[in-house]
């Protein structure tokens, strides 16, 4: 299996596509940006909705019983599934209970996850992704690309080339509005007759009962109304105590994910429609095992709103597909080390450290310090491909001598001015790979601090 | 024993055992923080309208008013004469939850009382009091939200106090028009829902 690195490498070899990509998410940063700046009270809510997420990881199972119990009193089938096959199998079983044929899905990313669709195909099941972006790359047999944005790795050309071919759009057109319209009518057929609508659940709220889906487009409310069986799954850390504390979550989710003030429609349901069906279905599949790990239980706070995906300079330099799981970017890497430590242990090394995911995330995950726990219980368990431990051992007596980390930095500020571009961009350097060297500075920062530290003293 | 039995008795297990593993594997309690008190400056009912408005044309919304003399039902007669009134109850009536989905395709526009808007961003909170079947403010082409205009509060800290989600079967705030930009960050407007809204404010 290929690893980060090479997937990289191979999506930056369409440099004019990998550029495009990089403005198009960094233009959802600028307007996350914007949207935070907006709120005074910016930092008070991060640090409130992670309180709030430490609370309830500390209480996880009692506030899970609450919601149980409210949720039956409302009417509602819950239902617990420990892993992806038993979620699967639940899902199939509530189909099969219903003599269902038709389903259609909002999105969620835990049945990407537990590859719902997939199992479901398999037992002559289908299911219409009814989010036009999933839609779009449903029809193109991929996963999702971003967590919030799912075919932000297509152009406009590439939908309008699909639909030409799946919905019999005109060829050649490939107008948004066109093609949004093409899809509009597409998937409104497929509400109409649905048995069945699944949606994922944004929060869970333990004093109610009640599960909170947010989406612009309107789809998950097209499914669960028209449809008589609606199905809802959750995380077990989707959970938030209480109402008011989604006043705070609805506040940072949508300026985080798209930098816009509140997605358009924020949907409560509680109950089932009259004559209708109503299911929770909770799902563990690793969480459990997660929050015992008490280094990197900090990333089950997460809301998933991709944030940390649009602000990193290697997911954004690298795309959704190269780092191989479901959850891609800063969180994707630290989540997938979780279950597979060894075969997604490279994931750790796709981040620069440069910390600005940690300062974006809405609910305060220090994503980047646990990118770099990560590498450091990687390298005890050696568990690091041989050429990387190498140069590592190198960096760890360099940085932990101050006199040779003195030479070696006069010494590298010598060699990047000196020495011919060849022996940088060597085979050997991965390092130099897509790289371009900085400006070397004349001097290093601890050089000129001594000098102008000493003038200013005089002065 | 059938299958049936056998598979809702494991997840029973299941229940169990991912509470039990969660119970093993839990950090010490961290204390629930209290309600949130953020910015608590005084807010203008002028400063909440502007600011109401605003994040609604924002978020793609179109905004009318009859003016002071004109009152609302003449004002709904002559800019909306097609469309299924929800606030009619014998309207409410034939659209119950009754009807069929053949029916509900149809609907044009259709006028909703809201309960209230948030300023910050433009929802309005609605639920099934206001409407009588649920689909109904999704399946409409085009979509009419009469607000009056002391209803509203200043941000969703304000909005949820005022819900009682104990009490709502089903309930959303909706801030806009149905819209996506999947296709190449392109805004649309009329993905799945509505491709249009307008805020009737009044008095
Ligand atoms: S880790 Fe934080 S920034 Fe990243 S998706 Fe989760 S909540 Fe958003």
């Amino acid at each position: 299996m290929k690893g980060h690195a090479a997937k990289a490498r191979q999506f930056l070899s369409d440099n004019e596509r990998a550029d495009w990509q990089d403005k198009a998410l960094w233009a959802v940063r600028q307007k996350r940006d914007v949207a935070a700046g907006s709120v005074r009270e910016w930092e008070q809510l991060r640090e409130q909705a992670s309180q709030i997420k430490e609370n309830v990881l500390s209480n996880l199972d009692n506030y899970l019983l609450q919601f149980e119990q409210a949720a039956i009193q409302n009417g509602v089938q819950v239902c617990w599934a420990e892993d992806d096959r038993q979620f699967n199998e639940t899902i199939l079983r509530i189909i099969r209970d219903h003599q269902a044929q038709k389903i259609v899905k909002s999105k969620s990313m835990l049945t990407e996850e537990c590859g719902l669709n997939h199992f479901l195909e398999k037992e002559g099941i289908e299911v219409v992704d009814t989010d036009l972006g999933e839609r779009i790359i449903q029809f193109r047999n991929e996963p999702p690309s971003h967590i919030v944005l799912p075919a932000i790795h297509l152009k406009r050309e590439e939908v309008g080339e699909l639909f030409h071919e799946k919905l019999h759009t005109e060829k050649g057109n490939s107008d948004p509005t066109y093609l949004t319209a093409a899809a509009r009518v597409h998937l409104r057929e497929k509400f109409l007759e649905a048995d069945i609508a699944i949606t994922g659940v944004n929060f869970a709220v333990a004093e109610s009962g009640t599960v909170v889906v947010c989406t612009n487009e309107g789809n998950a409310d097209m499914g669960v109304h028209a449809a008589p069986v609606q199905i809802h799954c959750m995380g077990i850390e989707k959970i938030i105590p209480r109402t008011e504390d989604l006043g705070v979550f609805t506040r940072l989710l949508a300026r985080s994910a798209t930098g816009q003030a509140v997605t358009t429609y924020t949907s409560h349901y509680r109950k089932p429609k009259p004559g209708g069906q109503m299911y929770i279905v909770i799902v563990d599949n690793g969480r459990s095992e997660h929050l015992g790990l008490s280094a990197h239980r900090n990333s089950l706070k997460c809301i998933r709103c991709g944030a940390c995906m649009n602000t990193c300079p290697v997911y954004r330099r690298s795309g959704g597909y190269s780092y191989g799981s479901v959850i891609p970017g800063p969180i994707g890497s630290i989540l997938a080390p979780v279950k597979q430590m060894k075969d997604k242990q490279d994931l750790t090394f796709a981040s620069s450290l440069c910390g600005s995911c940690s300062n974006v995330c809405p609910v305060k995950v220090d994503i980047h310090s646990q990118l770099y726990k990560w590498r450091q219980e990687i390298s005890e368990k050696n568990l690091f491909p041989k050429a990387k431990s190498y140069s590592l051992s190198i960096v760890g007596k360099v940085l932990g001598s101050n006199g040779m980390y003195n030479f070696s930095g006069k010494a590298a500020r010598w060699a990047l001015k000196n020495m011919p571009r060849r022996l940088i961009y060597n085979k050997l350097n991965t390092w130099g790979w897509g790289r371009e060297l900085p400006e070397v500075p004349e001097m290093s920062f601890k050089e000129w601090y001594k000098k102008n530290g000493n003038e200013r003293k005089r002065q | 024993m059938n299958g049936k039995d056998n598979k809702q008795n494991t997840e029973m297990g299941s229940r169990q055992t991912i509470i039990e593993r969660i119970r093993q594997n839990k950090p010490e309690t961290k204390p629930l923080p209290g309600s949130f008190t953020g910015n608590q400056e005084p807010v203008s009912k002028e400063q909440l309208s502007v600011c109401f408005r605003e994040s609604l044309i924002k978020a793609g919304a179109e905004i009318a008013e009859p003016d002071g003399n004109e009152g609302l039902e003449p004002y709904k007669e002559k800019h909306f004469p097609e469309a299924v009134d929800l606030t009619d109850t014998a309207v409410r009536k034939k659209y119950s939850s009754e009807i069929s989905k053949k029916e509900l395709e149809k609907t044009g526009t259709v006028i909703i009382e809201g309960q209230f808007g948030v300023a910050e961003n433009g929802a309005i909170w609605l639920d099934e009091t206001n409407f009588p079947n649920r689909l109904l403010p999704f399946i409409a082409e085009r979509l009419i939200i009469l607000l009056n205009k002391e209803n509203i509060v200043s941000n969703m800290h304000g909005a949820y106090r005022k819900i009682d989600l104990r009490n709502t079967g089903f309930g959303v705030f909706i801030s806009g028009p149905s819209k996506t930009a999947d296709i190449e960050q392109s805004l649309v407007y009329g993905a799945h829902g509505a491709k249009r809204l307008t805020i009737v404010l009044f008095d």
